[in-house]
């Protein structure tokens, strides 16, 4: 977490490096990959955990399939979760908007008859304004980002159900359904979105220059409007960036679903955020990234699963996200004190 | 077991064989100290020399690596130190900040901590006034317990911290540490609290006391131990007869032939600089507490800039580059010219005009990020490619930034929150100065770093103007302007600016007085 204030503290300063260097370098080595990868070796260690406890059912490809061609609808939305998170923004809406799309698009599409792509483009269209009413009230006159979002979520939930006469919607169509469906490499077509989204993000925050100028706003908002960058854009940027990706996410939903039950959407915003804050403990410790949250993602979803083959279902999924974001934000808040190195 | 005699009995506080690593840094090596009682102590070294390390292991906050002995008066302490433990034995903390609330009374504020209960747990407020004023007057600091802290003055309230440092001690024992507690304090304050100190010293209780400042060492320390890179260099040497260039040198090892920076410039050279065009061209600046200045650098010309503090010379470098708005003003550079009124960071950085801000934590680095990204971040934009920063050149700058500079440790991937003070501030000059501005302003670059950064930066600062910048230095140290400055000028509230025709430091702050006191005239 790449939050900007209480830094004042000085960390002692290595100055010199004792010992021989050659041993010191491996132990250096496994420290700095155990900071970062540490999170594998806990995914892989559960994986054999549940391979011993339960083989028959655990070990199985569609296992894999099921953990990892289910998700996509949720790393969409933990990515749209990010973009806000990096520029050190908060949003709790993001769930809105995208039971915002996916209430639209079936009633459009479903209800009316309207073509499916039209469909999809007026709700990106309506999320994007979403996304534009909280950067008006957070970046333009300076309210809350917590209480600006916590409102507009339950503005947003509460168009859905409108829309939606607080009914499930659905859209059964084939062709839009193989868009997110289709089977490439054993995994469907949304699993490699989602890879390619979270990839393609990476790359802009640490490739590009205004990936750079977006996480030095994140790390410190004052600096970098000292540096040129125009802060305020980059905040409102992220806001409606967040509501396209959610958008997305809820085309992604109805596509693989089918259907959507507009109460629902804030069902969904524990698990995406604590993917998001797990995902500060891998790849790069103590910041919001996304290859992190990709595995996060799919961390949670082995947990929950392997839970589910036991027996156990129901209530454990709540339980575990709820418990998941806790541990994910405490081993994120103690990765970011031991790492000495970035 | 106290025994006030000083030197016979056991010693206050014994330190020995302190070692402590953090991972693979060893950042105290075999680390002995020794407090004796009715002494005050200094513990002196420059920044990431160790000194806030070992506070923190006495104060238990870190655990110290195994094999280290302490003694209290004679007693063992148990390590790592337990702080109620080490409260009990007596010792006590008066921290960087005081740690006081300014809506709470002396007496409030002396007994937080320690307040004296009713037995059915209430505060007992008769009981808490008594023994505020106890503490005071055993002190003989003149407060009276209910009055409040808010108004009180820099040394009043430094005497209350230290009261509520001394409130559990049995006169003529105990230790109190003083973490850089002075700090804020300067001239007749700074002499109110040593002459405090000096007291409390007198009846038999010690003071272990870290500070930035030499000449405050020599002055109220008894004995002085010093740390260089985790090792003492200098066991408890007696203060009489110590001068702070003796200090000096054991503090910075072989750099001490660089701690006077060297003139670059002959004297005298203020015509030729006339005769060359102008690199910045400044007209009508006004704004917020500032009044209307002008003033012309040639380049590789280092002008600096003075006043009385609070004068409104301070916002002279955020008004110049578009920190903060002006409302008029008008800066010309061979790269552009920019109206200061309607003027952005961005349209000052197009002319190139960068700035070194005062505060590198809140305005000048981010801390969470690496040095390396924080070198790099000025020249993203040109360099970078909109969908591609390679990541050569960002290591190349700055591993070259961390040669020249001499930023420690060297490696660029670290964090800038891991670094000391004057460690951070080069990142923070390397960051402007491989943005090949026009002109560099700086606001009081050597604040708060250690005298090998600080004649680091000032070299660095120097060695910038050699290749063309024009450099701005906003600054009140009158010894950095000195040994650093072509001209200087000075800032007053009615008259503007004005050329300095100092020739020492002790000139300079005469005329800065002599400015602030005239009325009429105006800028140049």
């Amino acid at each position: 977490m790449t939050m900007s204030d209480q830094t004042r503290q000085q960390a002692p300063v290595p100055e010199t490096r004792a010992g021989t260097p050659g041993r010191e370098l491996i132990r250096d080595r496994m420290q700095w990959l155990g900071s970062r990868y540490a999170l594998l070796a806990v995914w892989l260690l559960m994986a054999v955990i549940y391979g011993f406890v339960t083989p028959h059912n655990f070990l199985r490809i569609s296992t894999a399939q099921a953990i990892f061609g289910s998700q996509s609808p949720l790393l969409f939305l933990s990515i749209s979760a990010l973009c806000t998170f990096v520029v050190g923004e908060f949003d709790l809406s993001f769930a809105g908007v995208m039971g915002l799309a996916a209430t639209i698009i079936p009633v459009l599409a479903g209800l009316h008859h309207m073509n499916i792509a039209l469909a999809c483009l007026i709700a990106l269209v309506c999320c994007i304004g979403a996304g534009a009413v909280n950067a008006f009230f957070i970046v333009k006159l300076g309210v809350s980002s917590l209480i600006v979002t916590l409102g507009t979520a339950s503005l947003y939930l509460g168009i859905a159900e409108l829309l939606s006469n607080q009914n499930t919607v659905s859209l059964t169509n084939q062709h839009f359904a193989q868009v997110a469906l289709h089977n490439l490499f054993g995994l469907p077509l949304s699993f490699w979105y989602g890879v390619v989204l979270s990839a393609g993000f990476a790359y802009l925050l640490k490739w590009t220059p205004i990936g750079r100028h977006i996480v030095f706003v994140g790390a410190n908002r004052e600096v970098a409007r000292l540096a040129g960058i125009n802060v305020n854009r980059v905040r409102a940027g992220s806001y409606i960036a967040a509501s396209i990706v959610a958008a997305l996410a809820g085309i992604m939903l109805i596509a693989t679903v089918g259907g959507f039950d507009p109460t629902a959407s804030p069902s969904y915003l524990l698990p995406a955020l604590a993917a998001v804050f797990l995902g500060t403990a891998v790849v790069m410790p103590g910041q919001f990234n996304p290859l992190g949250t990709l595995i996060g993602i799919y961390f949670l979803e082995t947990g929950i699963i392997g839970l589910q083959l036991l027996g156990y279902s129901g209530w454990v999924q709540d339980a575990f996200y709820g418990a998941g974001l806790v541990a994910a934000v405490t081993v994120a808040h103690l990765v970011r004190n031991r790492t000495r190195v970035a | 077991m106290a025994d006030p005699a000083p030197a016979a009995g056991p010693a206050r506080l014994s330190v020995r064989a302190l070692t402590k690593t953090f991972g693979s840094a060893r950042v105290l090596t075999d680390v002995e100290l020794t407090v004796r009682p009715g002494e005050v102590h200094g513990l002196a070294g420059q920044n990431g020399s160790g000194k806030s390390t070992v506070i923190k292991i006495v104060t238990g906050l870190y655990t110290p690596d195994p094999g280290a002995e302490f003694e209290v008066d004679g007693q063992p302490l148990r390590l790592p130190v337990r702080w109620p433990e080490a409260h009990a034995a007596g010792i006590s903390v008066v921290h960087q900040d005081l740690g006081l609330l300014d809506q709470l009374t002396v007496a409030e504020n002396i007994c937080i901590g320690g307040y004296p209960t009713t037995r059915l747990g209430r505060i007992d407020r008769h009981r808490r006034d008594e023994l505020a004023a106890r503490t005071l007057d055993r002190l003989g600091v003149p407060l009276a317990p209910g009055q409040l802290v808010g108004p009180l003055t820099a040394a009043q309230r430094a005497e209350v911290a230290i009261a509520r440092a001394m409130r559990d001690h049995t006169p003529g024992s105990g230790l109190i540490i003083l973490d850089e507690s002075t700090r804020a304090l300067s001239g007749a304050d700074l002499d109110h609290v040593h002459q405090l100190l000096r007291r409390i010293a007198a009846d038999g209780s010690s003071a272990l006391m870290v500070s930035h400042s030499l000449p405050e060492l020599i002055a109220v320390a008894d004995r002085i131990t010093v740390l260089r890179d985790g090792r003492v260099v200098g066991a408890g040497l007696p203060t009489a007869g110590l001068s702070e260039q003796d200090l000096a040198r054991r503090m910075l090892g072989s750099t001490v032939e660089a701690v006077t920076p060297r003139e670059e410039q002959p004297a005298g050279s203020d015509a030729p600089e006339r005769a060359r065009p102008a690199a910045v061209t400044v007209t009508g600046l006004t704004g917020p507490g500032l009044t209307e200045v002008s003033f012309s650098l040639a380049p590789g010309e280092i002008l600096g800039v003075t006043g009385l503090p609070g004068s409104g010379y301070e916002q002279l470098p955020y008004l110049l580059t578009g920190a903060q708005p002006a409302t008029g003003g008008q800066l010309v550079t061979r790269d552009g010219k920019v109206a200061l009124a309607r003027g952005s960071v961005a349209a000052c950085l197009r002319a190139g005009v960068v700035l070194v801000p005062e505060r590198r934590d809140r305005d000048g680095l981010a801390f969470e990020l690496s040095v390396r990204d924080n070198i790099s971040l000025p020249k993203l934009n040109r360099l970078g490619h909109p969908w591609f920063v390679a990541r050569r050149w960002q290591q190349d700058d700055a591993d070259a930034a961390v040669r020249t500079l001499g930023i420690r440790p060297s490696t660029p991937s670290i964090l800038v929150k891991q670094l000391s003070g004057g460690n951070q501030q080069k990142v923070l000059l390397a960051k402007w100065l491989n943005a090949g501005p026009a002109l560099m302003v700086l606001h009081e670059p050597t604040q708060a770093v250690d005298i090998g950064a600080r004649t680091d930066i000032l070299h660095a600062l120097q060695r910038a103007a050699d290749t063309g910048v024009a450099v701005l230095l906003v600054s009140s140290e009158p010894e950095d302007l000195m040994a650093t400055c072509d001209r200087i000028l000075v800032y007053g509230h009615q008259v503007g600016l004005r050329p300095a025709r100092a020739t020492t430091p002790e000139q300079l702050i005469e005329e800065i007085y002599a400015t602030n006191e005239a009325t009429a005239g105006s800028g140049i």
